[in-house]
């Protein structure tokens, strides 16, 4: 759909807000396709506000509000507007995006795809339905995997066979389905940590995938159960778009887009100290090789304050001139410009285009994490890029979609050592984590110590803490769970113990 | 961050929420009162999108989460919306 955006003034936004139909007249001739939104953004960014667009003509006397009081070339009526929060990487120009807006221009907007993608349930197989189907008739709920695998052979096995095959489905399902009040959290944490112990200490816990580190092993199961903030090595593993992913150009490009580009990267850093200037002398050949341009350079050079500026685009340097006359501050400046970012995304340290096989798609790996602006990249695939940072995905695609990275990578990191364990304890840890809805670490910081009972906690870790605190408030402890019931002295509440008996006896009626 | 649906990648389990009739049964077939269900976040993303489909979501509303599991083939999960800080 085309909109026009533009940026206007606090003041002419309050006039256009004051009447519901309002022609305003602006220096702007909008081409002919139709145009049914636009779009007013304060600051060139954010967009505030979207209003629908009546018609457009030319410029006469008949207009409510100007936007300027010279160059006017066409009215646009007005009708409401609505305020919306919408942002300029929801736009494109030509099919290009734009990082700020300074006047007028016509724009698509990019949609938000809403279109429902078929879900799980709709996905099953006519036949497999019928099995699923059968199931719930004889009362329980068969899981898919079977009823695929039973679906596929029902017609060699034959209607008998394929009765008593689900009969005995069943059975095996409820004898092997865990007990009631079976302590599966410490069957879990056993099941992990036995192969845990196996787990080589130091040793082959970096994987180098060519100049790239990955933690891994024993320091990274305890990084990924601890919910850190920033994992140690973050790194993604991005997707291009189905359409471009077999090209080398375009893979090629995103690495160089994406790495973050520092001036030494590009050029050499020349400090004169008789003249008491610092030079930029690029390289053109690496500036070729990073895609950077000199008005790049000569953009980025501007952050340096204090400084005159001389860039020279024929014999590509730029001098930079401390207004200050110190070797203080020329020192200063040269190791400003060293380290300065001329393009590249924060965060992103390396980035490298690898071919998984022969003809296979380009996968680009990076050390270093930015999911968020990644997904932006118009060549990325943004629904199937990952990494290995937990928290910044429970903040960029949900709870959910962080519990699945969880036991994804508890998963691979146990297997990359050959270890096995059963999937359903790592699932069990994924999805304790991720109860509340929030990321939280095992241990005290997280899942052990917001349990409900105060002997629980303090039995746990720091003990003095817990009580004192609980003195203070008055908390009570209701004796539910295993570790206050020790402490006490009673049955824990677990198997039998989580029975409660009572023999009334033999009453006697006389 | 351009607008892109959260719930079609990869990663996102679909997510739908329960109507206030079904909560009712659903709850009884659970045995389990609503407070002792996961919890999800308001301002989860996934959230956000599910309520640029459907309108805006009520807190306490039941939320289905239908995963794809490596074990059963699929296995649905249940979050009650709230906000603020589960205690």
């Amino acid at each position: 759909m085309k909109a026009i955006v533009w940026k206007d003034t606090k003041k002419n936004i309050d006039m256009l807000l004051k009447k519901h139909q309002v022609k305003y007249a602006v220096d702007f001739a909008p081409s002919n396709a139709k145009i049914e939104k636009g779009y007013i953004s304060t600051d060139g960014i954010n967009f505030q506000f979207e209003v629908a667009i009546g018609s457009v003509s030319p410029f006469k006397d008949d207009a409510d509000v100007l936007k300027k009081k010279t160059g006017l070339i066409s009215v646009l009526t007005l009708e409401e507007l609505r305020p919306v929060n919408r942002h300029i990487s929801d736009f494109r120009f030509n099919g290009k995006k734009i990082a700020k807006l300074t006047g007028f221009m016509e724009g698509e907007i990019k949609e938000l795809d809403l279109v429902p993608s078929a879900t799980i349930e709709e996905k099953i197989d006519p036949e497999v339905r019928k099995v699923l189907a059968d199931a719930k008739k004889m009362s329980f709920d068969m899981p898919l995997s079977i009823a695929v695998k039973i679906a596929a052979k029902r017609a060699e096995i034959g209607e008998k066979s394929y009765k008593k095959l689900i009969k005995l489905v069943q059975e095996d399902l409820v004898r092997k389905a865990i007990d009631p009040y079976e302590a599966v959290g410490i069957i879990a944490a056993q099941s992990i940590g036995e192969p845990g112990t196996q787990m080589t200490m130091r040793t082959f816990h970096f994987a180098g995938v060519r100049e790239m580190n990955v933690t891994l092993g024993l320091p990274r199961l305890i990084e990924i159960v601890d919910a850190r903030r920033i994992p140690s090595t973050p790194s993604m593993t991005i997707y291009l778009r189905k359409d471009l992913e077999k090209s080398e150009e375009v893979a090629r490009r995103v690495v160089k887009e994406i790495e973050n580009t520092t001036v030494l990267d590009v050029a050499d850093v020349i400090t004169d100290v008789n003249d008491l200037t610092v030079s930029i002398k690029l390289d053109k050949a690496k500036m070729e090789e990073r895609l950077v341009e000199f008005s790049d350079v000569s953009f980025a050079v501007e952050k340096v304050r204090q400084v005159n500026i001389t860039p020279d685009e024929k014999t590509r340097t730029i001098v930079l001139k401390p207004q200050q006359e110190s070797f203080k501050k020329l020192y200063q400046v040269q190791e400003q410009v060293k380290v300065l970012t001329i393009k590249g995304l924060t965060g992103i340290k390396r980035a490298i285009a690898r071919k998984e096989s022969q003809d296979g798609p380009y996968v680009i790996y990076t050390q270093g994490s930015n999911l968020r602006m990644v997904m932006d990249i118009e060549e990325v695939d943004p629904y199937r890029i990952t990494t290995n940072d937990i928290i910044e995905i429970s903040n960029v695609l949900g709870i959910e979609a962080a519990r699945n990275a969880i036991y994804n990578e508890s998963e691979r990191t146990l297997q990359e050592q050959g270890l096995e364990v059963d999937r359903r304890h790592l699932m069990l840890v994924a999805d304790m984590m991720s109860f509340t809805g929030s990321v939280r670490a095992v241990g005290r910081t997280g899942i052990s110590g917001r349990k409900s009972s105060v002997l629980a906690r303090a039995a746990f870790e720091i003990t003095t803490k817990h009580l004192l605190r609980a003195g203070l408030l008055g908390e009570t402890d209701s004796l539910t769970g295993v570790a206050e019931n020790i402490i006490v002295g009673q049955p824990i509440t677990l198997g039998t113990g989580s029975v409660n008996l009572v023999y009334r006896g033999n009453r006697k009626s006389d | 961050m351009a607008r892109f649906n959260v719930l079609k990648h990869e990663m996102v389990p679909e997510h739908s929420l329960v109507s206030k009739k079904e909560e009712e049964t659903l709850l009884r077939s659970l045995e389990i009162s609503k407070e002792l269900l996961p919890r999800i976040n308001r301002n989860d993303p996934a959230i956000k999108a599910l309520e640029e489909i459907s309108g805006p979501i009520p807190d306490g509303s039941i939320i289905r989460i239908v995963r794809k599991s490596p074990t059963a083939g699929s296995s649905v999960y249940y979050r009650v919306l709230e906000e603020g800080v589960f205690k």
